[in-house]
């Protein structure tokens, strides 16, 4: 079955009425199967609520929710719950149980041995990049980011297509929710199920989402489309300013560098006049000089990197030369600032197909 | 001491009614009290409550309120009030032991009532949510999740209901039944110093036993948490 072309989860007219409040307004909205579909919006406005309506956490008032087709009412809730993994802000762990039994919850809860929830807990551990040393602590003798893995490997112990994700790296530094947003693409890639990710950054929401649903007060969905066309085309001012005033540099995240020519360093005219960039003996830069000073380095462009990458190489660089490299860090040519905005001029064209 | 020698097996009788009464009433009263205490305590868990969670909400803090002041009332008793007014009740003699039991587990239930509150108060929401959200069942959560989170504030209340427990077995004796405080009134009717004395260091020694016990089971209950 092809990705994306089937609706893993359905809302029909759906709504949420608190008694004060109206937290989602008659949303209709299909999260396509084996993406990362990401809820994004500023606070208050039903993320949360819309996710917690598909396990049945919160009801609906009125309308339905179709999982796979099916009405999720048609499930016993604790089955339903069992059946999509849910990892949330602070984790949600349980604190009496060490880290393979919280890991192993519903495997155990599903009537699986004690033993092999064991072993199937160590695996998942592997998956999500966890030293298998750690299986024997408590949840408060993990860091912030070693009790968001093992909330994500309890989630996908549950063998769910569907993992439903509520802001689940908001509380960790920047460093390590770079590393959990690749890690969870990297498992994405490898595991191929349904993940509803909720989150208010809209930078989270471009780099892990595939289709993004920006929500808007009172849980009315602004846009719902491919990070692209939000980033392109704002629906509507609320989405323009929500997704914030260097959209045009994001933009570029989703043009490719591939155009923009890379200068060998040997280049006879030697355009970068006396700058001279240093290589360590492997051939990896190692910061420019010019006269007899020496500076560091800015960002390096990696191979087949995007018009971002590249921009930002250039305007990082201190001869205002990106420094372009290969996979494994060595580098392979130099990249002029003039370049990569003739490029960026001709993404921008051929988007609007104007100009030219 | 020579008294205690020549009178050993009679003391060892009197421990062994003065154990009975402090340990039989302290597990029926928590056994009672875990109940009663799970459906008076309030919680205030997201997402759960729809249309009517403000109402429901005021009739938790009711319900709260009525429980915890009839505990606090049934403590203000007077223990011997209470020895020998319940056989009125219970139509069992004043001095048999099932009327001591009764009343002494009725005054752990006063103590109780108001720890296991605190103690299911003191549980996360945030942890109950998200065990019914990976699938817990009601039952089960209570059973696996619930309890034992409620184990540190229980177990603190369950030993000051313990220890309190321990020293209102002796007013029994006033009344005639038997245990370590019959020590007491016989030593001090006969003017027997040596009497009251190994009366107060074997109660205060079976005060400390128990306690330390307890604080050792509930250490080993709550390993997970962390201790500074
Ligand atoms: N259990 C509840 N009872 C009453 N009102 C609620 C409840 N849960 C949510 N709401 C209200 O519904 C609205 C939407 O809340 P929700 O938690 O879905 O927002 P959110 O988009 O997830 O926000 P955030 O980014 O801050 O997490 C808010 O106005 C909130 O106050
Ligand atoms: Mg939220």
């Amino acid at each position: 079955m092809p990705l994306g072309k089937t609706d893993a989860i359905e809302f029909i007219g759906v709504s949420k009425e608190f008694e004060s409040s109206t937290a989602v307004e008659n949303l209709d909205l299909a999260i396509p199967d084996g993406l990362i579909t990401v809820f994004v919006g500023p606070s208050g406005c039903g993320k949360t609520t819309s996710l917690r309506m598909i396990n049945r956490m919160v009801e609906p008032t009125r309308g339905r929710i179709l999982i796979q087709g099916e009405d999720n009412k048609d499930t016993p809730a604790h089955e339903l719950r069992r059946s999509m993994g849910y990892v949330m802000q602070e984790s949600g762990l349980m604190p009496h149980r060490t880290v393979a039994d919280n890991i192993a919850t519903v495997p155990r809860l599903n009537g699986v041995s004690k033993r092999d929830g064991r072993s199937r807990a160590l695996e998942l551990m592997d998956t999500v990049g966890l030293d298998r040393g750690l299986a024997k602590r408590y949840p408060a003798q993990l860091s912030g980011g070693q009790a968001q893995r093992v909330g994500v490997a309890r989630a996908l112990a549950a063998d769910s297509p569907v993992l439903l994700m509520d802001e689940p790296f908001s509380a960790v530094d920047p460093v390590v929710r770079a590393d959990l947003q690749r890690e969870l693409i990297r498992l994405h890639e490898t595991l191929e199920r349904t993940i509803v990710f909720v989150t208010h950054d809209i930078d989270e929401a471009v780099t892990l989402g595939q289709r993004v649903a920006v929500f808007a007060e009172g849980g009315r969905v602004a846009q719902f489309g491919s990070p692209e066309e939000i980033l392109r085309e704002p629906a509507d001012d609320f989405v323009a300013s929500f997704v914030g005033h260097d959209r045009g540099t994001r933009r570029l995240t989703f043009a490719s560098a591939g155009e923009v020519p890379i200068r060998p360093l040997d280049a006879e005219d030697r355009p970068w006049g006396d700058w001279r960039l240093a290589l360590d003996d492997a051939g990896r830069p190692a910061g420019w000089s010019i006269d007899d000073r020496t500076m560091v380095g800015g960002s390096l462009f990696p191979q087949g990197g995007s018009l971002r990458d590249a921009l930002d190489s250039v305007l990082s660089s201190p001869s205002g030369w990106g420094v372009a490299v290969d996979d494994d860090g060595r580098a392979l040519g130099l990249l002029s600032s003039d370049d990569v905005m003739d490029a960026a001029a001709r993404e921008r064209k051929s988007r609007y197909g104007v100009g030219l | 001491m020579t008294w205690l020698f020549h009178n050993l097996s009679y003391v060892g009788e009197l421990t062994w009614l003065h154990l009975l009464q402090s340990v039989l009433p302290v597990i029926i009263g928590t056994v009672v009290s875990i109940p009663v205490a799970r459906f008076a305590a309030v919680r205030r868990s997201r997402g759960a409550e729809g249309a009517g969670g403000a109402s429901r909400a005021r009739a938790g803090k009711a319900r709260r309120g009525t429980v915890v002041n009839a505990a606090a009332l049934l403590y203000t008793i007077p223990s011997l009030a209470l020895f020998v007014l319940l056989p009125l009740v219970l139509g069992t003699a004043i001095t048999s032991l099932t009327n001591v039991i009764i009343a002494l587990s009725l005054y752990v239930i006063a103590m109780m009532v108001r720890s296991c509150v605190d103690a299911f108060e003191s549980v996360d929401a945030a942890v109950l949510d998200a065990a019914t959200a990976v699938g817990y069942r009601p039952a089960r959560r209570f059973w696996a999740v619930e309890l034992p989170l409620s184990v540190p504030v229980m177990a603190a209340g369950l030993r000051v209901a313990l220890v309190s427990n321990i020293s209102m077995v002796s007013v029994g004796a006033v009344i005639g039944i038997q245990s370590l405080g019959t020590l007491f009134t016989d030593g001090l009717r006969r003017d027997f110093t040596t009497e009251i004395i190994v009366g107060i260091v074997l109660i205060a020694l079976i005060a400390v036993v128990l306690d330390r016990l307890v604080a050792l089971a509930a250490a080993v209950a709550t390993r997970w948490q962390v201790r500074s």
